[in-house]
């Protein structure tokens, strides 16, 4: 006879995120201690979040702005007239 | 002048105003385009449709909200009107990522595993250059299909709430925690293999 991991795909988640009520919480965990693929997975899982957040933030590229000015302005004109953008 | 008061005079015709508003979440929309796309090119795109689509819509921005908000949301409209249209692949359903059931003879107590046990990661990070693992992480990242990539770097790069997603991307609560936990299990999955490669090869 065969027991299978509990299901807690839909749980899975708010476990990892730690939005999760106590309970279930605590049931995830117990499960973990002695289920080596669901502990790996929920390990993996956190590292890939950790991994994946905060890339380097670049600020508007010089080129891009200097594009901008002009079409925005264009833009604007067209709709409001020029002698409003003044 | 607050934001409240410079909303005001652009929505009255005044430039100046306008430009203002729009220099102040320039770099934080950029940011969000450029990881939504992947790329330089497609973000300067959304960050120029974005910003015409504002002048054309000005009139309709409430006063009682919030700019940056407003503006947030057409710069996300501009993506994904660009990029969700590209071809890709579905990601496969939720189940088709948890690992095989792990088997439990219970006379005997016995655990067996019923599926190769998953690759532990060994400390990635020494495993590659910072720049190394930042490249392949963007890749993979870009490579999820659109709806996927946009609910987890809404989440965990942008940090907004569930609610929050769907709200902005119109769709109910439950299908935006599908998407994102979809988009976790896929990346870990091609993260688990890159690096099981690595160590493999660190090892012989």
């Amino acid at each position: 006879m065969t027991e299978k991991c509990p299901d807690y795909v839909n749980e899975l988640n708010d476990f990892l995120d730690g939005t999760l009520d106590a309970a279930t919480c605590a049931e995830i965990q117990k499960h973990i201690g002695h289920c080596d693929n669901c502990r790996i997975m929920v390990d993996t899982l956190r590292q890939t979040v950790t991994l994946c957040r905060g890339g380097k933030s670049e600020p508007l590229p010089a080129a891009l702005q200097a594009r901008l000015d002009g079409l925005l302005k264009a833009r604007w004109e067209q709709k409001f007239g020029r002698s409003r953008s003044q | 002048m607050d934001e409240r008061q410079l909303a005001q005079r652009a929505q009255a015709g005044d430039f100046e105003a306008f430009a203002e508003l729009i220099s102040a979440h320039k770099d934080r929309i950029y940011r969000l385009a450029l990881r939504l796309s992947g790329s330089r090119e497609d973000a300067e795109d959304i960050v120029q449709d974005a910003f015409l689509k504002a002048i054309d819509k000005i009139d309709q921005f409430r006063l009682e909200s919030s700019f940056g908000t407003w503006l947030y949301a057409i710069a996300l409209n501009q993506a994904r009107a660009l990029l969700a249209k590209r071809k890709q692949d579905d990601l496969r359903p939720i189940e088709d990522y948890l690992p095989g059931h792990q088997a439990v003879d219970i006379e005997s107590g016995r655990s067996e595993a019923d599926s190769p046990g998953l690759f532990e990661w060994k400390d990635p990070e020494k495993l590659f250059e910072e720049e190394e693992l930042r490249q392949i992480i963007n890749g993979l990242v870009a490579e999820l299909p659109y709806k996927y990539r946009e609910a987890f770097l809404l989440r965990y790069d942008e940090e907004l709430s569930v609610k929050e997603i769907a709200d902005v991307i119109n769709e109910s609560e439950a299908a935006t925690k599908s998407r994102i936990l979809r988009a976790r299990l896929a990346l870990r999955e091609k993260l688990s293999e890159i690096f099981e490669e690595r160590y493999d090869r660190e090892m012989s």
